[in-house]
């Protein structure tokens, strides 16, 4: 086994070069030969050429604060590689809209047929779209300098790590590149033909000084098909949004275990970057947690202020609007005859809100009621709304019937 | 004033700056949000802006120190590369390589037509934002008065200096020089400031993110005075509120009871929800025209109610009252841009459709924040149903130009005896509401008042009343 040894190494405290091993023979295929590993703070990699990371921690939230660190401190000139698995987490691009992407709800309650901990909610730093992520989905992430940028290079290094290993090729299955650079295996179908399958997506953050690209890769997800519901949101057809929506494609499997993916691609990596006797230093939990700029970043990741609060505009509404003219889909719980609702929000704030019918006890003037309710709903946030139906009682100096509206509101969002 | 000043200078200052390429091949993209707002100093490096390109997110940082002056696509927009996005008013030397990112020269040669007619329409904006300034600098607060963002700071090079050296962001420094300039002593108090343990961490943030903060402030500071310029609602409020309390008022409550008209009201919504509508009419019909028309009858008994008081400043400030024929009826509103009282003209021509009618078209302007100035003028009288926000009893405050207002409160349910003879002793439900009437006490006596609120309580609390008078 690979981790006595290392294991060893970790112990006796900082080994150098002398105890680099021989590259270059098989690495594709090198499970069992060690590599040096670095436990001194990883800081003190970043400046070197060419950096190879992973991180021993499952924490998503943890994983992208490092992962910017990374991007904000590595030195200008470098090329760095970083590899980290997350716990179970449904991951939504920077400037994506979480109650359009995401079923809230359904996230609260947990993956269907799982006793595990429901998936946890994060908004990553980098554009594109919504994915899964779970112990079977590696994460790579490569920052380089801009003129070196570019968007298949690196996904192509990926391919070539795939390709050489055993898991893609066993399932007759092809990988490539795709369009929209991403990776997706072709797979011969019995009744002849071939289907495509996405197997990685891929991302990118773009500073003035560096450039980032990161992806999944799907190894051996448990989950695949249990995620659907999650990533469909009851609120589809109500919400209009500005900002990236994403693109649903059919994924797979690629097959594989985590370390050897991992190997195979730090290996591609190394031939690309002629790093052969680099050291690959693993970043473990506290030693991240005690770097300042890292807490500080992780402190924003997990602010509902960042996940929620980072949504553009989006408006929604009960009835087709002249901003938004969809016909919407119906409306299974029972609400008033008359009710409407029309909600403009941005950065999570409601702005303006417009509700109209809902059921007063003893009122003078209905019509007013839902103008004094409405008034009271704006500049409320709406992730701060735990309840529908507390949040329109408190809103009305009036006795109003919650029931049917609170609910389906929580439903909605 | 620093337009002028600029004016003065053979090489304008303000610059659009376009968006350069972000590579691959990319025309256009979206701006997702923007780091700063006309009025914000940047230095070279200061992020701009943030666009997303596809799955790319990029962040747009600035080639020049100065101040940004305009943006030119709102968050949400597409911007388009090699185009202006952004003004700055460049404040540094601009080095060769970045000349290309600033529009070209016939650009800029049209730029210098527009301002000389921009700066007599810029002054406005810019005096209130300087005289801002000058009322921040009189009191010595530490918090920024003026809302989000940050203040327009100007700053002569010794002085940029001197904050760079002493690691202090100019932004957050008060100017205390003309038009709101940092001077050296500025900066100079906030770092002492700044070293002083009460400088709360609320001085830089902005008041309106306050709200949302939890209150970490300790409670031993000193009481903080920020003054804020009124809304242009709230002038209006203010100017017409005080002569309003010039008026002397009186007040006459009454509790009304709406069990009949309950009763009246969901026959005639159950008739109105049988028959087909046509597009003018209401589909269901609340209390409140019920009230207006009763309102309006009684104006026809009591005329004075309708009247205004005009007060003849050439004829020795002689009072006269003016009788108005028309019932003219205000009905407050709340609106997002705050209380207004659009009007129902000529009430005593309308039925009680008609008058909803009316009602729903007057709420639907004014949520919509359309309402005319045809729809606010010529009120003779007003109703305000501020029972919808709350409040059982209330003191409204008459309206210029009026001399009465009615005042309607919550409804509620209240247990009462039963005024069936022989069954006074059983308890009975009933709906009340309370009434509550102010009137200009000069011309307005406290009896005229209670017969006529007696009249609209007999026709609220009888409606059938009104078949009577139906021609």
């Amino acid at each position: 086994m690979k981790s006595e040894p290392m294991a060893l190494l970790c112990h006796l405290g900082a080994l150098t070069r002398h105890l680099t091993p021989n590259i270059t023979r098989s690495r594709l295929h090198s499970v069992s030969s060690p590599v040096p590993i670095q436990v001194r703070p990883y800081t003190q990699n970043l400046g070197r050429p060419v950096q190879i990371y992973r991180s021993r921690s499952t924490d998503p939230y943890l994983n992208l604060s490092i992962e910017h660190h990374l991007l904000q401190r590595s030195h200008p000139e470098s090329t760095v590689l970083f590899l980290y698995t997350n716990r179970p987490s449904v991951v939504i691009g920077r400037n994506q809209n979480p109650w359009l992407e995401v079923n809230l709800r359904a996230l609260r309650q947990g993956l269907p047929q799982s006793a595990a901990a429901a998936p946890t909610l994060v908004r990553r730093r980098s554009g594109g779209g919504t994915v899964f992520h779970d112990a079977g989905n590696a994460n790579w992430s490569i920052i380089c300098p801009p003129p070196a940028f570019d968007r298949d290079k690196h996904a192509e290094m990926v391919v070539r790590a795939l390709r050489g290993l055993a898991g893609a090729a066993a399932r007759g299955g092809k990988v490539r590149v795709n369009k929209r650079h991403d990776i997706v295996m072709d797979l011969d179908v019995e009744v002849g033909g071939v289907e495509t399958f996405k197997v990685s997506g891929s991302a990118y953050k773009l500073t003035r000084t560096r450039s980032l690209h990161h992806g999944t890769c799907l190894l051996s997800s448990e989950n695949l098909g249990r995620v659907g519901g999650l990533l469909r949101s009851p609120a589809e057809g109500f919400i209009k949004a500005r900002g990236v929506e994403s693109v649903r494609s059919p994924i797979r499997n690629v097959g594989l275990g985590g370390d050897e993916f991992a190997d195979a691609v730090v290996g591609e990596f190394r031939k690309m970057y002629g790093d052969a006797d680099g050291r690959e230093v693993v970043v473990g939990e506290e030693e991240a947690l005690a770097n300042e700029e890292v807490v500080k970043g992780l402190r924003e990741l997990t602010s509902p202020d960042w996940i929620f609060g980072q949504t553009p505009l989006f408006t929604f509404s009960t009835h087709p609007t002249e901003d938004d003219p969809r016909e919407r889909p119906g409306i299974t719980h029972r609400l008033p005859e008359e009710f409407r609702a029309q909600f403009t929000v941005r950065h999570g704030e409601i702005q303006a809100a417009d509700l109209a019918g809902l059921e007063y006890h003893y009122s003078v003037d209905d019509a007013s009621q839902d103008v004094v309710l409405s008034n009271a709903l704006v500049e409320q946030r709406l992730y701060y709304i735990e309840d529908w139906r507390s949040a329109l009682r408190q809103a009305s100096p009036v006795p109003v019937d919650v029931e049917g509206v609170g609910e389906w509101l929580n439903y909605m969002f | 004033m620093a337009r002028a000043l600029h004016a003065a200078r053979p090489l304008l200052a303000v610059k659009p700056v376009l968006l350069a390429d972000i590579g691959e091949g990319i025309v256009e993209c979206e701006i997702i949000q923007w780091f700063v707002e006309p009025g914000a100093r940047v230095e070279e490096f200061s992020p701009l802006c943030e666009v997303q390109s596809d799955k790319a997110s990029v962040e747009i940082t600035s080639r020049f120190a100065g101040v940004v002056k305009k943006l030119h696509y709102e968050a949400g927009e597409m911007a388009k590369v090699g185009k202006p996005f952004v003004d700055i008013d460049i404040q540094g030397d601009v080095k060769e390589e970045d000349v290309g990112a600033l529009a070209p020269v016939q650009a800029l040669e049209k730029e210098t037509e527009p301002k000389p007619t921009q700066a007599p329409v810029r002054p406005p904006a810019e005096e209130t934002a300087a005289s801002q300034v000058a009322i921040l600098t009189e009191h010595e607060t530490q918090s920024t008065p003026k809302g989000r963002g940050k203040h327009a700071t100007l700053a002569t090079p010794a002085v940029r200096h001197l904050s760079k050296e002493l690691s202090v962001e100019i932004s957050e420094v008060n100017g205390t020089g003309r038009d709101g300039r940092v001077l050296k002593e500025d900066i100079y108090k906030f770092v002492e400031r700044r070293k002083a343990p009460s400088a709360p961490a609320s001085a830089t943030q902005p008041p309106a993110a306050a709200a949302f903060t939890s209150p970490e402030r300790s409670t031993t500071e000193a009481q903080q005075e920020t003054p804020i310029a009124l809304t242009r609602t709230q002038e209006m409020m203010f100017k017409t509120m005080t002569r309003s309390l010039s008026i002397p008022h009186f007040l006459y409550a009454d509790e009304v009871d709406f069990t009949s008209l309950v009763e009246l009201r969901g026959r005639l919504n159950r008739v109105l929800s049988k028959s087909g509508l046509s597009d003018s009419q209401v589909g269901k019909l609340s209390y409140l025209p019920f009230i207006i028309k009763a309102v309006s009858m009684a104006l026809y008994k009591y005329p004075i109610l309708n009247a205004r008081v005009d007060v003849d400043s050439a004829n020795n400030s002689k009072p006269t009252l003016v009788l108005r024929s028309q019932h003219n009826i205000g009905v407050a509103m709340d609106t997002p841009s705050g209380l207004l009282v659009p009007v129902i003209k000529n009430v005593g021509s309308l039925n009680i459709l008609g008058i909803a009618a009316e009602l729903a078209r007057l709420q639907t302007l004014a949520t919509a924040g359309k309402l005319s100035p045809q729809d606010m003028s010529g009120g003779t009288i007003t109703v305000s149903n501020i029972g919808s926000i709350g409040g059982t009893y209330l003191s409204p405050v008459v309206v210029e130009r009026e001399v009465a207002i009615l005042g309607v409160g919550r409804m509620r349910t209240v247990p009462a005896f039963s005024t069936v003879p022989g069954e006074e002793d059983r308890v009975v439900r009933r709906q009340v509401c309370n009434f509550s009437w102010s009137a200009d006490h000069r011309v307005v006596d406290g009896a005229t008042m209670a017969r006529a609120a007696e009249v609209v309580r007999a026709i609220v609390e009888e409606p059938d009343v009104m078949v009577m008078h139906l021609r």
